[in-house]
């Protein structure tokens, strides 16, 4: 694509997000929904500056931001580290790959109660299953990415005589990088919905909090605030990760 | 004409009664084989005859079922530090995520070089094998004949007695592939390193050879041995104008017909 077209592009995709609001805004001034479920976009923006003005709904996405920063740390850590030994040894991958693939596919909300169970009505609780809810993707992708190392480089390795650690680090984990980071956007947006969910479910305050609050009161253009910072927050992170991989996996596209 | 019987003390390699299935399949028949310290030795033979098994016996990768391959004195158990092997696929051979120093880096790093060394001896070992230029490039933006200079390059950083090619320039077009020979030949020469080099191009192992070992395969069994009377330096017109090279290329030509027929 040339450069004008790019533009172009760009250019007609933010049009196509204005005419929506705009559709939006017809469909709120003619109440053909009514304003007590949909808010025009008027009535959310002035929700949203009223929220960050008097602070509360600054403090509440920091929160929810944490939690989830917390919990996605958490999770890409201990994903990548359990993945690489569970990679590096084929008899480990055989014993505990199937177990993985059961626990997998359990939406992650699901383990929220056994959470509550665990950790309490807690901060901690919250981080915790953000944790363990987002961990699988990463888990997985850095399992593939060791297991899955072309042979011709093991035995570039062999010959050097490289260690099992220098196999692991200079060979095995840059080769699963590109999995881990396609599984650490994957996972990040996993956090997000956790991070929110839990705070509904705990009541632990943050966005969740704010969002089951008003639309316990049917505060709609509240409701509509807090899911556009949402959607902010998930954009926001999606374009870090995406600049940083970027810049980490130069080599991919020359 | 098998000099392999010669004093043994000169011999870097040997294969003693060599013989390995795979499979359940028998690839390899009682082989014996001497290459000599500082000898270019050049292996062909119909495709399948066991030429890359050959080569993985020496560098430890296999190990034979009966009988023993001597590196140096020593029966081969693990890869040796000075044993490297330059593979044919080259684009699967180099660490895509490394530039072209990373990857010359590499065997540094396995070899425990102090790292302000490296610097120097990468662009070193990058100005022989004509990179210099490159240094800070991927291998995905190298051409093929320039990703084989660089697996040449980090194979000469492990300081190697021996060479060990896997029809190296198999995959280049003919004009990198003569460069090629013979910076392999000037390396070599200038380095006093012992090669075995396995190819399928006749001329191309007259061309390189002290001498040509001829396989014959199912299962792969040494079949003759030829010595290549050729002055050195060879030179890519003289040399293969020489009448002794037409004469070899013609004897080895003959053969392999034979043997795949
Ligand atoms: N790991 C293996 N398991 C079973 N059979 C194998 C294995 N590796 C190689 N072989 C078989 O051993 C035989 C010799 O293989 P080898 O790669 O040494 O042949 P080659 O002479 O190098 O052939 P080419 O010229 O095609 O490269 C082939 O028939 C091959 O199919
Ligand atoms: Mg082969």
């Amino acid at each position: 694509m040339s450069r004008l077209q790019r533009a172009g592009w760009a250019a007609a995709s933010i049009a196509v997000g204005i005419a929506m609001i705009g559709i939006w805004q017809f469909i709120a001034w003619h109440k053909l929904v009514s304003p007590v479920f949909l808010p025009g976009p008027d009535q959310t923006w002035a929700a949203l500056v009223d929220g960050f003005e008097n602070g509360m709904l600054g403090e509440q996405t920091l929160e929810t931001v944490e939690r989830m920063i917390y919990g996605w740390v958490l999770a890409s850590l201990l994903g990548t580290g359990l993945g690489a030994l569970i990679g590096s040894s084929r008899r480990a991958r055989e014993l505990i790959a199937p177990t993985l693939e059961f626990i997998r596919p359990l939406p992650s909300s699901a383990m929220i109660p056994v959470g509550i169970a665990f950790f309490g009505l807690t901060k901690s609780m919250v981080v915790g299953v953000v944790a363990f809810g987002s961990i699988w993707p990463m888990l997985l992708a850095t399992i593939h990415g060791f297991s899955a190392v072309e042979p011709r480089l093991i035995e570039v390795g062999r010959v050097l005589k490289l260690s099992r650690l220098q196999m692991a680090f200079k060979i095995a984990f840059p080769n699963a990088m590109p999995d881990i980071f396609a599984a650490m956007r994957l996972g990040l947006i996993t956090a997000l919905i956790l991070s929110v969910v839990g705070e509904i479910l705990a009541f632990q305050g943050g966005l969740g909090s704010h969002i089951l609050e008003a639309s316990r009161a049917y505060r709609s253009p509240d409701l509509f605030a807090g899911v556009i910072v949402l959607g902010m927050i998930g954009l926001t992170s999606n374009l870090v990760l995406s600049f940083l991989e970027a810049r980490f996996l130069r080599w991919r596209r020359p | 004409m098998d000099r392999s019987t010669s004093n043994a003390d000169d011999a870097l390699i040997a294969f003693r009664n060599v013989s390995l299935s795979l499979g359940g399949r028998p690839i390899l028949e009682n082989i014996n084989l001497k290459v000599r310290r500082r000898e270019f030795i050049c292996v062909v033979g119909p495709s399948g005859c066991g030429k890359t098994t050959l080569l993985r016996l020496i560098a430890g990768l296999v190990h034979p079922d009966a009988g023993e391959v001597i590196y140096d004195g020593q029966v081969v158990g693990e890869p040796a530090s000075d044993v490297a092997l330059i593979f044919q696929d080259y684009s699967k051979a180099l660490l895509p995520w490394r530039t072209a120093s990373g990857n010359v880096s590499l065997a540094l790093e396995a070899s425990g070089t102090p790292k302000p060394e490296r610097a120097q001896r990468i662009r070193a070992l990058l100005d022989k094998v004509g990179l210099a230029h490159h240094a800070d490039k991927y291998p995905a933006q190298l051409s093929g004949g320039m990703q084989q200079r660089l697996q040449i390059a980090r194979c000469l950083a492990q300081g190697p007695s021996v060479l060990l090619m896997d029809e190296p320039f198999g995959a280049l077009d003919a004009m990198t592939r003569q460069v090629l020979q013979d910076e392999v030949l000037r390396i070599a020469e200038s380095g006093h390193t012992s090669v075995f080099f396995v190819t399928h191009d006749l001329e191309e192992a007259i061309y390189l050879g002290d001498r040509v070992v001829a396989l014959r395969p199912n299962p792969g069994r040494v079949a003759e041995i030829f010595d290549v009377r050729l002055p050195r330096p060879r030179d890519q017109l003289s040399t293969r104008e020489d009448p002794e090279f037409m004469r070899l290329r013609r004897v080895l030509f003959d053969f392999i017909q034979e043997t795949e027929s």
